[in-house]
């Protein structure tokens, strides 16, 4: 396996962890706010810890999840007057939006890292083992992440159609 | 100068390609150099814009209308509306908007009710010989609704850009109205051109099979009760409403339905992430963009600068809906929303606009903007479920831009159709 299709697969398997990763926090914050609804109501024995559980895994799916939506080419972005100009000048705009991405990452990388530790030895008041400074983890990965994705295009280009990436639309029999 | 280096390099960093949020992170770390701010602060607030417990109704609300969506309730929306209006004259069409104003009751996107309501739809329509570019131009625009009929979550996200000062249980309920008087001015221009045109009418649906359809529908549809049951009651916040309207949407589709297989939920999953970690990230960043925003006074410069060109309300409504008009065929509606609320708010409280008309008028206009070239998300997936180009599609929604922009202009002028329902809460 040469370099390119090595460094391909990484960044598949990091895509699907990303995926995964903030797919089950989704799943699991659906959960954990009903069962807090139920139990205040039902059980009358109220819980304090789904909602902070939830903004924390929230913070995770959105910047890890961020970081695949980069990959899948799914954020918002105003793409009339890049399609407008001719091929050379589209070019020199995308190269330039490339380093402005590279920028950003490497913002969300630094001063996340600075954050993190900066909150690092701060604990939740619900969960006395668990550092402020850890739940702000996702930001300085989620710059780590993008910034692996951008290399994987810049490098070796656009993931091709095969890619796990789209294979995300519903059974041809639905 | 200092605003120019932000909304500037915003406009130049959008124009190059880049990601909108990431762009508007990138012009607030600009800017935050310029005056001299700590990045970490900029950090700060970024970090602070998805730590918010009230920003997890946005995926709640896109996750149970994917899975209602998904598990059969469109087909079902479809076969109640037939019951009240398939018999009409240009009875599918006006089937199209019912449908899409049923299934606004469930999902807050355009999209998603353009890609459920038109895959049924338009090949409905073009079989009983509607053109396919009108069974595509009613589907799209019908699909507006959604952004208004509760439960929105761009309502949601209207509250939070507002600095989350606003109730979402206002806007839920202000949006009933003006998402009715959007779907009447549909229907009045469909029924006209269905008779210019000639269009068919369908056969009634027969009585007996009509207690079988409304009990079908009854289940989807109970989704809204739980939802403003549950938040006008007081029993839930509006977060977790949407989090018990997931798992029911759920039970409904699995266990009632049984249309939706567990081996695609994995697939919708992967969806619904996708979509909501993008939405996610553009408020992160806006409230970076935000917290330059207020620390450079742009909001009150701009109240200021609409101040010299005009102290009638009317008139100041008027050049922001051309504004937001304009600025909407070239971007989104969730970044617009983000981004000209905290600019525009300030503005039209200034001038006695209430905030929860104001969100109604943004989201409708914005709304519009979904359906207009060179960017319209829901126009682009009408083009490609219709197999129709962009072009044709075009050339005739003309006569659907004025049905949508005299919805616009009621919205604007009459407070009361937003505010009425809101003015009975007692909360």
């Amino acid at each position: 396996m040469d370099l390119k299709s090595g460094y391909r697969q990484a960044m598949e398997a990091l895509y699907l962890a990303c995926i995964v990763v903030s797919g089950v926090a989704l799943i699991v914050i659906t959960l954990i706010i009903p069962l807090g609804v139920f139990m205040r109501y039902v059980v009358n024995s109220p819980l304090s810890w789904p909602e902070p559980a939830a903004v924390l895994m929230m913070v995770m799916f959105s910047f890890l999840g961020g970081a695949a939506v980069y990959r899948a080419h799914v954020h918002i972005a105003v793409e009339a007057l890049v399609k407008a100009v001719d091929p050379k000048t589209r070019r020199i705009f995308l190269g330039a939006a490339d380093a402005c991405m590279v920028v950003i990452c490497l913002f969300m990388v630094g001063y996340g890292a600075q954050l993190c530790r900066a909150l690092w030895h701060q604990s939740i008041a619900e969960f006395p083992g668990l550092s402020v400074g850890l739940t702000y983890l996702p930001i300085p990965l989620g710059g780590l992440f993008t910034l692996l994705f951008i290399v994987e295009r810049l490098w070796i280009g656009a993931p091709p159609p095969t890619s796990v990436m789209f294979r995300d639309q519903p059974s041809a029999a639905e | 100068m200092e605003v120019l280096v932000l909304l500037g390099s915003f406009a130049v960093l959008c124009a190059i390609g880049m990601p909108v949020a990431y762009a508007l992170g990138l012009a607030a770390i600009f800017a935050a150099l310029y005056v001299e701010i700590p990045l970490e602060a900029v950090m700060l607030k970024i970090s602070d814009g998805t730590d918010d417990f009230a920003l997890l109704a946005i995926p709640f609300f896109v996750l149970a209308g994917a899975i209602m969506a998904e598990g059969g309730m469109a087909m079902r929306l479809i076969n109640l509306a037939k019951v009240f209006v398939a018999f009409i004259r240009g009875g599918l069409a006006l089937v199209n908007i019912l449908a899409s104003t049923l299934f606004g009751c469930i999902s807050g996107s355009s999209v998603a009710d353009t890609a459920s309501i038109g895959s049924v739809m338009i090949p409905q329509m073009a079989k009983q010989g509607y053109p396919k570019v009108f069974a595509t131009n009613v589907t799209i625009c019908g699909s507006v609704q959604a952004l208004m009929i509760p439960p929105s979550h761009n309502a949601v996200i209207y509250s939070l850009a507002a600095g989350g000062t606003i109730s979402v249980a206002h806007l839920f309920l202000a949006g009933v109205f003006p998402g009715l008087i959007f779907a009447l001015s549909l229907t009045g221009l469909v029924l006209w051109t269905a008779h210019r045109r000639g269009y068919p009418k369908e056969k009634a649906v027969p009585l007996r099979d009509v207690p079988r359809i409304v009990l079908d529908a009854f289940w989807g549809l109970i989704t809204i009760v739980i939802i403003m049951g549950g938040i006008l009651s007081g029993v839930f916040t509006a977060t977790e409403s949407a989090a018990v309207a997931c798992v029911y949407a759920f039970l409904v589709t699995v266990f009632i339905y049984r249309d939706y297989k567990w081996r695609d939920l994995p697939k919708l999953v992967h969806r619904v992430v996708k979509t909501v970690a993008m939405v996610m990230m553009l408020i992160g960043f806006s409230v970076g963009f935000g917290y330059m925003m207020a620390i450079m006074q742009i909001p009150a410069k701009a109240t200021a600068f609409f101040l010299t060109l005009t102290s009638d309300k009317y008139v100041l409504l008027l050049l922001i809906n051309i504004l937001l008009l304009v600025l909407g065929t070239f971007m989104d509606l969730a970044p617009m929303l983000l981004i000209c609320t905290p600019i525009l708010l300030p503005v039209v409280v200034k001038f006695g606009v209430d905030p929860v008309h104001f969100g109604m008028i943004m989201i409708l206009n914005l709304g519009i903007g979904l359906i207009t070239p060179p960017v319209g998300p829901t126009l682009f997936v009408g083009c490609a479920i219709g197999k129709v180009t962009m072009e044709e599609v075009s050339k005739e929604l003309w006569p659907f831009y004025g049905a949508m922009c005299l919805a616009l202009l009621i919205v604007t002028y009459v407070p009361a159709v937003s505010l009425w329902l809101p003015s009975l809460l007692k909360f």
